[in-house]
Parts: structure tokens; sequence; C-alpha cells
């Protein structure tokens, strides 16, 4: 069965460029393609895509938000975030709102759909950068999973020596061939790896926020 | 007994009357008197003007006078006369008998019932005297007749300015003269003494205080008028004095009890803030007359001297207490008080005791038995004095102590309040300059991107509107200032300005872009974790050398191996590519732009660039960045 897309872009060009990707692409098909976080919301309610790809500057309300309700409403989704740069803190920001990809504006057409296969079979990509922002938001994270685990670097405790050891390496900048390499694992492995490790920032992160929440009396 | 003989008998007296003296004052007279038959002080005796050795005989022309006798009430005019005293008593009561003469200044001869009693030494032409002590002597029982007595006095007057006086003799038990004579004794003599040793001692430590100080002049003035009080207290503690230096001593008397004078008139109106330039100095001049006169007239002239200039010291010594007046009525404090009444005190004393010297005839008109004694009070009013300019000074030093002490905390605690504010100042400072630094680096980052980005776009722009490139080139001119804006996003989004995470990223981008190509890529990174902060302008630079020599190998070498390497050694950081293509001299022209570029980036952070070939026959491009200056 073909993997179904839900595409979240405001730029026409851009949504054509993807669309044009996933109908290319017999794997893939594309479930809708909306240009507003408002209509994307509408369409995740009553459909049920195995894939999104959300542009994080939507004109009417932030992509964050539009995976937040997706993760919401189908938490078996595999979203991918559309960034310009892939530099921005924002990356970071929607793996912790439950993003497990990116996607560069100006990856070659052939990487699009690429790119949503290798993140359906479990493998997420990272970059140097963004592998740095993830050890840092793990390190600011406190343990609030868990009140028995006494955490002294938190980093150590949510995530396993390997997951750091692997982030630390890609921050390096080290392809995954080679991280694998020097881990001993397979390159997939890696890959795995991260996605595990997005997973698992996206949990506490939301646990962080039901914390703070509760903290504050909202729950 | 002889007078001198009695000396250690008067230490203990000395000391045993001291304690008396501070106990029961004057009440120990009348408690002895009250044991014993009464003394018997006769008002009248006999005289005669005569020179001799010996007693003039009893038909001799003894003409009656009272006693005490004062020359310059009964007999003026009458000068330098040695004189017989006759005193006839009748001996009462059997005690020891004793007969006590409170002065006899100018020495003379002491004879009972006409034997030889006592001889005390005169003035001749060797000494001159002048007897401050009292005089008693013990009537030995054997010379003593039971009923009618004669006390034969020779009292001598040589070359002495004063008149003669003689004194009013007291006749009695030993026991009820001793403690009379003891307590003369004591104040004429003993406390003199002490005034003396005192004085200069004080007037010796307060003049070294001034000679290291000499702003301090009340403690200049306290310490001369010390030094003169001790120097003129001690031409009366010095009883005996080679004749030719008598008048000189006498000179020296005057002068120190003028100066001494004059000298407590100027600490009074230094006291009271008074800077009257012109009355300091009329003082000081006054104060020289008497002396000068004294000395270059010859001892004829001091009885003038005594009466005249000793007498305008007394409008001087009003004026003091005129001063203290006033300083009292400014500072309103304890020390002026006491400033005040110690000089008034001392005044009235100096004023009672001119009188007694000069006008013995006025103060015996109110005061019949006093002047008779012939007690000078100046001695112990001036030291009542000297104590409380003492106690004043000293009060005064404490008080600068303390300011002194106050002063230092005010200090520290301003050298505080400026560290405090320094510290403010270096934080303001820091601050700004941060700020600069961050400014200027927005700055050259603006810049940057205005020459390097900008003006790509803009030559992408003018050739594809020129019609001279078409899709791909235009496609590859855009990915080329894609590339160009990721580098500096890169080098600038470390916030620690970690060179090792922005070259982490460049890495990551160039590694699947040259595999892509075909190359075999080494990376080479020898730099510890977290050791090599640049600014961003810098990073920047280096990862456009970077870029520029791996773009020159993706489109010019023709190669199959890169070998990328980044080393920290030697305080210098080693960035180098190298490859095996085609080498060097045969693309000199294509790669001749792109290599000013790379050494006009490497000049604009301090860095040294090398082309060069590599062992492989390809090109080797390397960079070396001292990092021990700022960058």
């Amino acid at each position: 069965m073909a993997t179904s897309v839900l595409i979240v872009e405001d730029e026409p060009e851009f949504m054509r460029r993807f669309s044009d990707a996933v109908l290319g692409d017999p794997g893939l098909s594309l479930l809708a393609a909306v240009s507003t976080g408002a209509a994307a919301k509408a369409m995740l309610d009553a459909l049920a895509p195995d894939v999104m790809l959300v542009d994080l500057g939507l004109p009417d309300i932030s992509g964050v938000d539009v995976i937040r309700h997706a993760v919401r409403r189908w938490p078996g989704i595999d979203i991918l975030v559309v960034t310009m740069f892939g530099d921005d803190g924002h990356v970071v920001g929607s793996i912790e709102a439950g993003a497990t990809g990116y996607l560069l504006k100006d990856v070659a057409a052939d990487r699009i759909a690429a790119s949503i296969h290798e993140l359906r079979v479990g493998g997420s990509p990272i970059s140097p950068i963004i592998a740095r922002g993830v050890l840092a938001r793990f390190r600011a994270l406190p343990a609030v999973k868990s009140g028995a685990v006494a955490s002294p670097p938190a980093e150590a405790s949510l995530l396993s020596e390997r997951e750091v050891e692997i982030l630390r390496l890609v921050a390096k900048g080290l392809p995954f061939d080679l991280v694998g390499e020097t881990l001993g694992i397979s390159p997939h492995t890696v890959v795995t790896h991260v996605k595990k490790i997005y997973r698992k920032l996206a949990v506490h992160s939301r646990g962080e926020a039901v914390y703070e929440a509760s903290q504050m009396g909202l729950l | 007994m002889s007078t001198i003989g009695r000396a250690r008998q008067r230490i203990a007296a000395t000391w045993r009357l001291w304690w008396c003296v501070l106990a029961v004052g004057a009440t120990l007279p009348c408690a002895v008197a009250a044991l014993t038959p009464p003394l018997i002080e006769p008002a009248s005796a006999w005289m005669i003007v005569s020179d001799a050795t010996t007693p003039p005989q009893a038909d001799a022309a003894w003409q009656p006078t009272t006693l005490p006798d004062n020359w310059a009430q009964t007999r003026p005019g009458l000068r330098d006369k040695t004189s017989w005293y006759r005193i006839p008593f009748e001996r009462q009561g059997s005690a020891s008998w004793a007969a006590y003469l409170p002065y006899l200044y100018d020495g003379g001869q002491v004879w009972l019932n006409g034997a030889l009693l006592e001889r005390i030494p005169e003035t001749n032409a060797q000494v001159h005297v002048n007897w401050e002590r009292p005089h008693l002597l013990v009537l030995p029982e054997a010379m003593l007749r039971a009923d009618s007595n004669e006390l034969l006095v020779r009292a001598a007057l040589t070359d002495s300015a004063s008149p003669l006086r003689f004194p009013r003799v007291s006749l009695g038990s030993l026991v009820q003269l001793q403690p009379l004579y003891e307590r003369r004794l004591f104040w004429v003599r003993t406390m003199p003494q002490i005034t003396v040793v005192l004085s200069l001692l004080v007037a010796s430590i307060v003049l070294f205080i001034w000679w290291r100080r000499p702003s301090e002049v009340l403690y200049g003035l306290f310490g001369l008028a010390a030094a003169m009080w001790g120097i003129r207290t001690l031409t009366f503690v010095v009883e005996m004095m080679p004749t030719e230096q008598w008048h000189w001593w006498r000179v020296a008397y005057h002068s120190t009890t003028g100066g001494f004078i004059v000298v407590m008139a100027l600490f009074a109106l230094r006291h009271a803030d008074l800077r009257l330039r012109w009355l300091e100095r009329t003082l000081v001049a006054y104060w020289f007359i008497g002396p000068l006169w004294l000395a270059s007239q010859g001892s004829g002239v001091e009885t003038l001297v005594g009466r005249l200039w000793t007498a305008g010291m007394i409008p001087i010594g009003l004026s003091i207490v005129g001063f203290s007046a006033w300083a009292f009525a400014r500072r309103r404090d304890v020390a002026s008080a006491a400033l005040l009444i110690a000089v008034g005190l001392a005044v009235v004393a100096g004023i009672h005791d001119y009188l007694i010297a000069w006008h013995a005839d006025l103060v015996g008109r109110w005061f019949p038995g006093w002047a008779g004694h012939r007690v000078f009070l100046l001695h112990h009013g001036a030291n009542l004095l000297l104590v409380v300019m003492g106690a004043l000074l000293t009060a005064r030093f404490i008080t600068t102590l303390g300011a002194i002490e106050m002063l230092n905390r005010t200090l520290e605690a301003r050298v505080a309040e400026r560290e405090r504010e320094l510290a403010g100042n270096y934080e303001r400072l820091g601050m700004l300059q941060r700020e600069h630094a961050a400014v200027e680096e927005r700055q050259r980052i603006m810049r940057d991107l205005h020459d390097g980005l900008g003006s790509q776009l803009f030559t992408a722009l003018s050739r594809v509107e020129r019609g001279d490139i078409g899709g791909p080139d235009v496609a590859q001119a855009l990915r080329g200032c894609i590339a160009d804006m990721r580098l500096a996003l890169e080098a600038s989004a470390q916030d620690d300005h970690d060179f090792l995470a922005a070259l982490g990223n460049f890495r990551y981008r160039w590694d699947g872009q040259l595999h892509h190509a075909g190359l075999h890529v080494t990376w080479h990174v020898d730099v510890p974790d977290d050791t090599l902060v640049l600014p961003p302008h810098a990073a920047l630079q280096l990862l456009r050398v970077l870029q520029e020599a791996l773009t020159n190998v993706l489109k010019h070498a023709q190669a199959t191996r890169v070998r990328i390497a980044i080393e920290l050694r030697d305080d210098a950081l080693h960035l180098s590519v190298e490859d095996n293509g085609r080498g060097l001299s045969p693309r000199q022209s294509p790669g001749g732009r792109g290599l000013a570029n790379m050494r006009a980036r490497a000049d604009g952070v301090g860095a040294q660039l090398e082309l060069r070939s590599a062992e492989s026959g390809g090109t080797a491009i390397a960079l070396r960045l001292a990092l021990s200056r700022s960058i």
C-alpha cells in the first residue's frame, strides 16, 4: 500500500515541487496539499496521512502547532519539516513538537521522495547543527519522567550512552557511514537511533510541558 | 644642730607635711598649740643699723621697731645697710626651745644671750646669696636663762636691690615650731625644686613636638612658657651664686618672669583664635624692655625695673584673663573654662605677689598679719596654670588623634566607594566594549553579505539579463549564492563561537558533495574539543578559504583524492587542502582570481596562505593563523 502524504506549504512554487515529487513516485500517494495551518488541521481531523510535509512559516498559525495537532490526532504519523537552511532552532523545536525529520528547501527533486521513504523505514536525517541543538535540549530537560532516577547530567539518564555518542560524532561533521564505522554499527542503525532520539526528545518535551502545566495549575 | 645638718630629718618631715597639707592643712598647728605653751611672736623689737660682726652693746643707739620690719615702708631710702635686731623674750614651760625665722634673705648671724648660735652665709666678694628657705634654730638648754632672754640677729644687706626685710620671729617649743618650719620649707623650697624639674622636663618634650611640627604654635608657646617658668623658679632654688654672675642671674630672672607672662598672653590669644599681629608684637617688644634695661644699666636699676616694668605685667595678666574669657564665651567648653579659672587665679596670685613685694603696706592695711609672712603665691598659681595648659593640649592631642582616626575611616570608606565606582566604570566600559564588538561583528557580516552574496547575485542578474547565461548556469549561480549564505549562517550560528561546530556542518555538507563527485576524501581534524574559539567573521573567512579551495578541486583539479587537514599546533591553526590532481602550472589563469580571493580573505584575518605543489603531484593550499594575537 502506498504511503499517503499530506503537504502543508503556503508557497505555490514549493507546493508544486513537493506535490510533483510525491505524484511522481509510485510508492507515494498525495492525500492533500494545503496552504494554511487551519486547513491542515481540518484535513488531519478528517484524514489519516502516513507522512506530513509541513513548512514552519505558515500564514495563519505556526507550523509547530500543526505538528502538535497531527501527533495528538495520529501518534504514529511521520512528520518532515521543510526548512530553508536546517540551521535554526525551529528544527529542534519541531522535533520537540513531534517531527521526525527535516527537508531542505533546495534539496534536489529526486531526494524528496527518497527522504520520505527513508523516514518510513525508520531513519531520520540529522546534521551537525541539529545534533548539537538536540544534545543541548536534552541537557536542559529536567528528569520529569521518573522522580526515582536521580540524574546529575539529564542527558545521560534520558539518552543511552550510544545515543549520546552518535549525537557527538554527528556534531563533529562525520557522515553516517563513518559514525557507524566508529561505533561498529551499520549506517542504517545510526539513522534508526536518530529517529529514536527524536521520539525521546518529543516525549520528554511533552512530559516537561505537562510538568510545567501542572506546576502552573493548568492541569 | 645646724640648718644644713637637718637635711635628713627635713626630707622625712617634708613627706609627713605633704600628707598633712593634703589631709588636714592648717588645722595641724592649732591642734599642737592646744597641748603646749603659746608661741612667743614679738610684734616689736630693737634695731640698730650696724655692720658690726658681733652684737652692739646694750647701751648703743638701739631704736624700737615693729616686726615684721619692711624698710620699704619704715625706712624708705635707707639702702644696703646691715642691721642688728634685738628681741627680748621670756621662756615659758620646760620643753626644748627653738627660734623660727621664716626668712632671712641675705643671711647674717643669730646670737642667744650674747653667744653666737648660728651663722648664715652672707653676700661677699665671691658669693651672692639669696636665702629663700626659712631657718629653725634650736636654743640650747644651757644657753637659756630661766627668765628673760635675748635673741640678737644680724640681718645682712649687701649689694641688694631690695630693701631690708626682717620677719616676725617665732619663739617656742621645737615641737610647735617644727611644723611651721617644715611647711614653709616645703612651699618655698621643695615645691620650687619639683617645679623646676617638671617644668624643664615638660618643656623639653613639648618643644621637641613643636620642633617636629612647627605648625602647632600652641605647643611651642606652652613649651616656651614651661621652660621660662622652670628657669625663673630655678632662680629661687639656687640660693648661692658667684657674685660676677649675679647680675646676669637677675636678668635671667626678669626675662623669664616677664617672658612667662607674655607667652601666656600669646597662648591665650591663639587659644581664643584672636590673630592680632600688632598686639603680639607689642607684647613681645614690651617683654624685651625689662631685661634689656637691667642688662644695660646694671644692678642699680633693678628696683626701678621691678617696680615699673613688672607693674606693666599686671595689665598684660588682666588681658590674659580677658582673652581667656573671650575664648570661653566663644567655645563654651570645659577646657576654656579651666583655662579661664587657672589664668584668673594666676593673675590674682601675681598681683598679690607684686603687692607683697612692693606695696606690702597696702596688703597690710587689709590683712595685717599676712604681708609679713611674705608668702608668694604666683609659684603655685603658675604651676596650676601650666598643669591646666598641659591638660588642655593633651585633650587637644587626643581630640586630634580621634579626628585622624575618623578621617582615616572616612578615607577608607571613600576609597572603598571609589573602588566600587571604578569597578562599575570598568563594568560599563566592558559592556560598551562588548556592545561595540557586537556592532562591529554585525557590520562585518553585513559588509560581507553585501560584498559576497550581493555582488554574486548582481553579477548573475546582469549576465542573465544580458542573455549570456541561461537555465543550468543560473541554477548553478544561485546554488553558489545559497552555499555562500549557508556558510555565513554556519559560521555565525554558534553562540559559543566554537570553530569546530561550524567546521562540523561544513564537513557534513562538503563530504556528501565531494563523494558525489567521485572523490576520495580524507579529513584530518586534530583540534581538542571546545578549545578553538574564533570570532564568527574569522571563522567565516577560514571556511570561505576552505570552500574556495574545495570548489577549485571540484572544478579544475581533476583529482581523485583530496585531503583536508585542520590542526592546532605551536599556538597556530593550520588548514590545508591537498589534492592529487593536475597540479599548479597548467591552471594558473583559471585559478588566478580564486587564489587572489583566498589571499585577500586570509589577509583579512591575519593569516598566511601558501600555495604549492603537493607531493602527489596535485596542488596544496596551506593556511596558518597564529592564535596568540587577537583577531
